[in-house]
This record gives structure tokens, sequence and C-alpha cells, in this order.
């Protein structure tokens, strides 16, 4: 089954707007990473989706079925949450068949999935442990075997990784993407961390402010960000208020030449955005030179940042291939591709970056 | 120096504390019929007495152990809805509710006991076990209310979710995440109950209408004719059984934090 | 990152709203009956009116209040007795429980420093002495304080009867009422009352303090060291101001709970200094049985309870705000 979508979810907290008019289709089989900054009410929406909360307004479907007033415990969506919420009166192996013991499973049954599911997640030695014993890791691998006990049509996680120390995070991120296509479940993904985002998702929603950006595959999102928000919160970004002339972009006494033409009216206030790897310090005639003044290095090993000071404003240029020893106080050229420039609407109460 | 002060004066109360303790101990030793300490003539005449062969003592003690295990019963089988009612409701109205049934454990006991001689009077039940039992429920039933309720705000509310997302109603998740994790707070309430009845005898004193007596209140009635060694076992027995409740609620349960103190430190 | 995590939204997504409200009103209805009616049956009394010789009839009558106040035979003649027994009783419960809370504080604040096993063990002493009954509590310093047996006996074997009477202090002690001619006397004296009162709630004070204490966040001392601050100095300007509230909530509370003792009242105070306590129970139950005038002088020592109670939830409201 599955073919799940939602239909103009509203949530409101009295005067409380935590989610606003989303309306999404999530890919069969797939993983969706719901992101964004924290209080962009993407838990919110996930846990609507689960069914812990009722939306003000919207509806929800799987597989063409509204169950948008159906509770939590009939769509048995499996959930891990941020905590995790094992329960510390049961062992693992209890905690995992819990779901099939409520629902009156037979004792061995259940006991032989319980097992079944811990050696999916490589915990079979665990299985009577207490919950207090395990470490951060193995605890994520027992919640997500207790939410797949039950086969649920939608996997569910929020937040996964924000208990785990950063070494663990990035290998638990690629062990349950290999498991989620293993297993070929819809599953959704709350996380604020771009990383495990593009890590993980087959589709990113980016969201801000209870709204949903942009819909779209890691890397529509990361090279064509729809609009400056996009551009700031996935990747670096720097940006560049100016206004538009003749498709191109004016800021001071520079015109910048953007390809393809910005789509706006002369005169309209635009924010430019261009990502550090895409400006180039060396060669390339073909584009848009500044001079440019360096202010401070930071050298990572593979790649420079290098800060500049430029007629139109501060930038951060990262510089992975020339290799040139810079030191404060050089002065250079810098070129910002055509095509490496993107264009959005100012809103007039957006300070400048 | 600070520190050393510090242990004396720790050491010091603690002395003060157990001394009209000890002096009991001592005194429920002697041989003879008067209190005295050091005691006189020591032996184990007294303990006899009060367990065995005085028919008073025996019978009080019977009746102290049933009002006490009735009423501790009582108090946290109604303090569980209640407590339940607060903590998944919150409303003003539970909470009002709350604190009605915490009322005679705040107010004087006196008072209380005097309102309760009225009330089974006009029932007509004065005087009958049972009416003693359902009296300590109602003094006692703020322990139990206030235990449980520091168990029920202990349990992560990502449990409760966790479970309905598994396929568990209310009720099937009170049954199997609720019940089992306040369970130890249940009994905590249940143990400070019963040894708070098994030593009250105020309340006690106007609702038994002097039909039957525990071991306080046979205490409390022969009190002008003072006190004999057979009282002072009968406070043994008691400090006993106290530290013995004591003891295991602090061994099975989170005494510090059931007292209030920050969970967060060790 | 929910923005409201009420406990309500979660369970209604469950269950449907459709409740059974009758649950509740039974438990309503018992509680009521149990916890609030005994309150009310005394308050309804005590406007009665006792029947020489048949206990009382229902009435609505000020004279049971009227007794209390100024006497039963206003205005030939004003009786200030049962005012002066509410004046004792006011008494030796704001001694002891000042006593009780100020000798409370350290130990507790000391107790809360130590390992939470330690804690565990002093609590389990603390919970049983706190929960030992009064009779039992008076039995103890009954004994110590008694003239055959216990302090005085020491005080005379060991000298210091003799040398209390060499240095002059023998004769204050007597104009104290702590001494007949022969040796130290503490029965019965304010001086026992209010000890053993003292005694029968230090517990309760720790018990009370404990949780303000143990909140209390060790760093604020140390930022206060750092700074240059004593001991005397980080007690005074940082531990104390946290912990004011608390610190008189407690008393309050403990006030109220000895508003009522009666055992230690009828054993170590002197006859003419009992309490209202003692003397709803001589009217309830005791000789003069006059219930309608019992239930007053209850309805008094309620209600100065209940205010004070009040105070005490106030302040603890007030010291968890801030």
């Amino acid at each position: 089954m599955a073919g799940l979508s939602l239909k103009y979810i509203r949530k409101s907290y009295g005067d409380v707007r935590a989610v606003e008019n989303v309306s999404l289709d999530f890919t069969d089989g797939g993983l969706t990473a719901l992101l964004g900054p924290s209080g962009c009410g993407k838990t919110t929406l996930l846990r609507m989706i689960a069914g812990l909360e009722d939306p003000s307004a919207g509806s929800i479907s799987l597989g063409g079925r509204d169950i948008t007033r159906l509770p939590a415990h009939k769509r048995k969506f499996g959930m891990v949450f941020q905590s995790f919420a094992l329960f510390p009166h049961l062992n693992v192996s209890d905690n995992v068949s819990y779901a099939l013991t409520i629902a009156g499973t037979p004792r061995g049954q259940a006991a032989a999935r319980a097992r079944e599911l811990l050696d999916l997640v490589q915990l079979s030695a665990f299985a009577e442990r207490r919950i207090g014993e395990l470490s951060g890791g193995q605890r994520q691998r027992v919640a997500i075997a207790r939410a797949l006990a039950q086969e649920p049509d939608v996997f569910l996680l929020d937040e996964p990784m924000s208990a785990l120390d950063a070494k663990l995070r990035e290998d638990m991120q690629v062990e349950l993407r290999q498991l989620q296509q293993r297993l070929g479940i819809t599953t959704i993904v709350v996380t604020h961390d771009q990383h495990e985002a593009m890590t993980m998702a087959d589709s990113i929603v980016v969201m801000s402010q209870g709204r949903v950006e942009q819909m779209g595959t890691p890397q529509a999102i990361y090279h064509h960000p729809e609009n400056a928000f996009v551009a700031d919160f996935i990747g670096k970004a720097n940006f560049f208020d100016g206004v538009t002339e003749g498709g191109n972009v004016r800021i001071g006494q520079h015109l910048l030449q953007v390809t393809p033409p910005a789509n706006f009216i002369d005169g309209s206030p635009v924010r430019m955005a261009v990502r550090p790897e895409k400006a180039m310090l060396a060669g390339a005639d073909d584009g848009n030179r500044l001079p440019a003044k360096v202010t401070f290095v930071r050298d990572v090993g593979p790649v420079q940042d290098i800060h500049l000071d430029t007629p139109i404003g501060r930038m951060i240029v990262s510089d992975s291939e020339s290799g040139q020893p810079l030191r404060v106080g050089d002065a250079l050229q810098v070129t910002l591709p055509a095509d490496a420039i993107h264009v959005f609407p100012r809103l007039s109460d957006q300070a400048a970056a | 120096m600070g520190r050393t002060f510090g242990h004396i004066f720790m050491a010091l109360s603690g002395l003060v504390l157990a001394l009209p303790i000890i002096v009991v101990a001592g005194a429920s030793l002697n041989g003879g019929r008067t209190m005295l300490f050091p005691p006189e003539d020591p032996n184990f005449a007294r303990f006899v007495e009060f367990f065995v062969t005085e028919t008073i003592w025996v019978q009080a003690l019977q009746n102290s152990i049933i009002v006490a295990f009735g009423a501790s019963t009582l108090a946290v089988l109604l303090a569980w809805p209640l407590a339940y009612i607060l903590w998944a409701r919150g409303s003003k109205a539970s909470k009002v509710l709350a604190g009605l049934g915490s009322l005679p454990f705040a107010l004087p006991p006196i008072v209380f006991g005097v309102g309760l001689g009225f009330l089974w009077a006009f029932t007509g039940n004065l005087g009958a076990l049972w009416v003693g039992i359902v009296s300590h429920a109602a003094l006692f039933l703020a322990l139990p209310l206030v235990t449980i309720s520091i168990g029920l705000q202990s349990i992560d509310r990502a449990h409760l979710d966790a479970a309905a997302t598994m396929g568990a109603t209310e009720a099937v998740t009170f049954r199997t995440v609720i019940l089992p994790q306040t369970l130890p707070y249940s009994i905590s309430g249940f143990f400070f109950a019963l040894v708070l009845s098994f030593n009250e005898f105020i309340v006690m004193f106007f609702v038994s209408a002097s039909a039957y007596a525990t071991v306080t209140l046979q205490i409390f009635n022969s009190l002008r004719n003072g006190y004999t060694p057979t009282m002072a076992v009968a406070a043994v027995a008691f400090i006993v059984v106290s530290l013995a409740v004591f003891s295991a609620v602090a061994r099975w349960g989170d005494l510090p934090r059931l007292m209030g103190a920050d969970q967060s430190r060790n | 990152m929910t923005a409201v995590d009420s406990p309500k939204a979660n369970l209604s997504a469950e269950t449907p709203p459709t409740r059974r409200p009758w649950g509740t009103w039974a438990l309503a209805l018992v509680i009521g009956f149990l916890c609030v009616t005994p309150f009310i049956l005394v308050i309804v009394i005590s406007f009665g009116q006792k029947i020489d010789g048949a206990g009382w009839a229902w009435d609505f009558t000020f004279a049971n209040y009227q007794r209390f106040f100024i006497g039963a035979l206003w205005p030939e003649e004003v009786t200030l007795l049962h005012l002066q027994r509410l004046y004792y009783a006011l008494y030796y419960a704001v001694i002891a429980s000042v006593l009780a809370v100020l000798t409370a504080f350290p130990f507790t604040y000391l107790l809360t420093r130590q390992s939470r096993r330690a804690q565990s063990i002093w609590l389990v002493f603390i919970l049983a002495s706190l929960s030992l009954s009064e009779v039992f509590i008076v039995m103890g310093w009954d004994v110590l304080l008694s003239n055959r047996s216990g302090l005085p006996m020491l005080f005379e074997v060991s000298g210091a009867t003799d040398w209390l009477k060499e240095t002059g202090w023998f004769e204050v002690l007597r104009e104290w009422g702590l001494a007949n001619p022969r040796n130290v006397k503490f029965k019965t004296s304010e001086f026992a009352t209010v000890l053993t009162m003292s005694y029968l709630v230090w517990p309760y004070a720790v018990i009370l303090l404990y949780p303000a204490l143990s909140r209390l966040d060790p760093s604020l001392t140390e930022a206060a060291r750092t700074m240059g601050a004593g001991p005397a100095r980080v007690m005074s300007s940082v531990i104390l101001p946290t912990v004011k509230l608390p610190l008189i909530g407690a008393v309050l509370l403990l006030f109220v709970f000895l508003l009522g003792s009666y055992v230690t009242v009828v054993v170590f105070a002197e006859p003419a200094k009992q309490t209202t306590a003692v003397a709803v129970y001589e009217s309830v139950r005791g000789s003069t049985l006059d219930a309608p005038f019992g239930a007053a002088q209850a309805v008094i020592l309620l209600v100065t309870a209940a205010a004070f109670l009040a105070l005490a939830q106030y302040l603890t409201k007030r010291s968890e705000i801030r």
C-alpha cells in the first residue's frame, strides 16, 4: 500500500500557526526528509502524519483512503522518537515485540519476530538486556527494530540521530539508509541537519515557519534553490542585495551578468546568492570579475576558505584547486560565473546577510 | 574545619533524634512494671506480654494491622483515579478535587476526628472497625496521591506516543506503560499511609467510640495511669516496622526523588 | 520542538472525547463525603445548642462563639479562659516550629551535600522518626525528663546540680520553674512542652526543607566563593535569600501541625497552660460533654490553621515562580 498524501494541512495552537497549508505527496518506498530549523513545524507535521496530533484543517490520505481522523493506534505507523522512548521496564526483546504482544500475537511468534528484527539491526546478542545497559547507538537500533516490528505502512523518524555523538551519527545515517532501501518502506525523517538529509533522502522537503519552501531531490535543492531561505539553509552561500537591470543585477557601480537572465521588472529589489565553491580566484575570463582583498584564510586541509573584501560586499570563496598560498592583505581578482548566480526576489524585511 | 564541624552537627542532631527512641528501647526491657531508665532487672518479659499473653495488646495489635493495611489499600485505590485524572486532564476541577482530598491531612487531625465522629454518628456506624479503616483512608489519602502524582509526572510523554504508534489504546497504554512505570511510587504511597495509619490515634479515638482500640489508641486511653514498659515494647515494635518499611522504599524506590530532590544530580 | 506539548492534546488524539463522566462524579462524591462533610458538620454543629443530659440539638446560635471569646456569662462577667487556651496553643506552636526550622535548616543543608546513598540512609531514619506516634515520642521524653530517671537524675549524679547551686544558676532555674528545692525538674514546664513539640516536627522540617535545599545549584555558591565570599557570607548573601520563602513556608506548616498536638500538652504543660486542642477533646468526649462548644472551638482551630496554610501555600507558589 502506501500512497501517503497531505492536502492543505494546517495546525494552529491558539494564535500560533505551527503548520500552514502543507500539501505533499510522498514517494512510495522512498525516503523523504523534512528539513528545517527548529520551530519550523516539521515535527508537528510528522506527529500529525503519525496521528499523534489532529490537524486544524486539511486532510491526510493513505492509498486513497482518508485517515485524517484515524487515531494513532489505528494507523500504526512505526515511529522512532528523538529520545527513542524505549520502555525502561521491559527488556530489549519485549520492547521490540511490544506492538505484537498488545495485538494478541502468541508469545512464541512475537519473540521469533523480535529475534528476526534484532538480527536485522545486528543486536541479536542483546535480546535479554535491560534498556539502561545499552549505548546510544544500540538504543537507536532497538527503537528502529521496535517501530518496524508491526510492519507499518509508513515509517516515521523524529530527529533519530540527535541523541548520538557526531562520529556514530554518520555511520548510522548510512546504515539506516541501507536498511530502508532493503525493506523498500515509505519513510519520513525529520531533521535539522542538512548533511543528514542529503545523505539519506530520495527527496527533501525544506520547511520554514510552518511552510514548505521547496521540495525536490537533494541535488535539485542544492543546485537550484528556489528562494533565498533554501539557498542559505542548504549549503553555504554568499548573499548580495541589488536591483535588476535588463535581466542582470546591479549592485552599486557593478552590473553583474546572470544566465539565464533573471525574470524581473527593471529596478526590482533582489537578493543574489553565490555558493563559495562556485566563485573562482583564478582564470575564467567569462564572468563577473571583481577586485578583492584577502581578510582571512581558513585552511582546513582539503579546502581553503578565503574571506574577501570586494566592492559589492564581503564574501567567502572555497578553493580546493589552485592551492596558491594566500596571505591576509593580498590583492586579487575574484570571478563570479554568470551561471552560478541565483537571483531571488528580496522582501522588504530581509536585512543584508 | 568547616566540614568537620558540619559532620559533628549532623551526628549531634542524629543523636538527639535517637535519644528518646534509645530510652524507650531501654525501658522496654524493664523487668518490673515501672518505666525506669536504665532498666531494672532487664529481660524480655514485656515483649512476651505485648505479643502473646496480654489479650488487650494482642487484640489492639491485630486491630492496628487490619486498620493500617485496609486504610492504606483503600487510600491507594482512591488516590489512583484522582492522580490519573489530575495528570491526564489537568483540569481546574480535578485540581480542586485533589485539594479537597488533601484537606484532612493538612488540617489539624483533632478537627477532622471530631467531624468524622459526628458524621459516623449520623450514619449510625460509629464504633465499627470498617469505619476506622475508611476514616484513616480519608486522612491519609494525600500521601499516595502525592507519590503517585510524582510517579506519573516522571513518565516520558514520548513513551505514551510510542505506545500509541504501536497500536495501544489509552487503556492498553495505561496497563502496559503507565502502571508498571508507576508501580514503585504506588507502593511507596501505600507504605507511607500504612506507617502513619499504624501510628495515628486521635482520629481513631473519635471514630472508634471506645468499641475497639488500636495499639496507639490503647496507649492514649491509658495515658492517665502513666506509661508502662509494655507500651515501650509497642513503641519498639512500631519503630522497627517504620525502619523496615522505609528501608524497603529506599531500596526499591528512589527515596531522595520521592522527597523532592533534584533528579538530575547525584 | 512541538510548540505546545500538552498531555491533553496527546491523549485526546488517541481517544475520542466521549469519556464516561460518571466515574469522575462518583470519585468526587466519595471524596466530598469523606474529606469535606466532616469539616462542614463541625462548622454546622458549632452553631448548635447543648441540651443537658441529652447531648445537643440543631440551632443557629452564636452562643458558643460568644462563650469562647468573652465567656458564657457576659455581660455580667468576662471570661478569657478559652482565648487564653488559644493563646497558649499559638505560643507553643510558634516557638516550637521556629526552633525546629532553625535547627533543621543547617542539618538539611548538610544532608543535601551528602552522597545520594548517605542521603537515603538519613532519610530512612528521619522518616521513621517522623511517622513515630506522638504517644511514643512523649513516652520517650517523659522518661528523659521525669524526676526519677533521665536528665534530672543525670544532673544529680554527675554533680551538675551541685555546680548549678554553687554558681547561683539554680536560683535562676527555680525562678523559671525548672527546678524544685532539691534538683532541676522539667515536668511540668513550658520548656518540656516546647522541646517535645519541636522534636515532634523536626523530621517534618527536614522533609519540608529538603526539596528546596537539594535543588540549590552548587555552582551558585561556588560562583560566590570565586568572587571572594567566605562561608558565612555565602550563607547570608546566596543561600538564605534563595530559600527564604520555603523556610517561612515550612515554619507555617509546622505551626499548623502543632496547633492540634494533644498528648504533649496533656503530659508536659501545666494544667493552667493547656491548649484549645485539649479543650476540644474535653468538650466532645471528655468530662464536660458539650459537643457544640467543642465544635466551635474546633472551628476556631480550623480557621486559624486554614489561614496559616493559605499563607504557606501562597509563599510556596511565589517561591516556585522565582
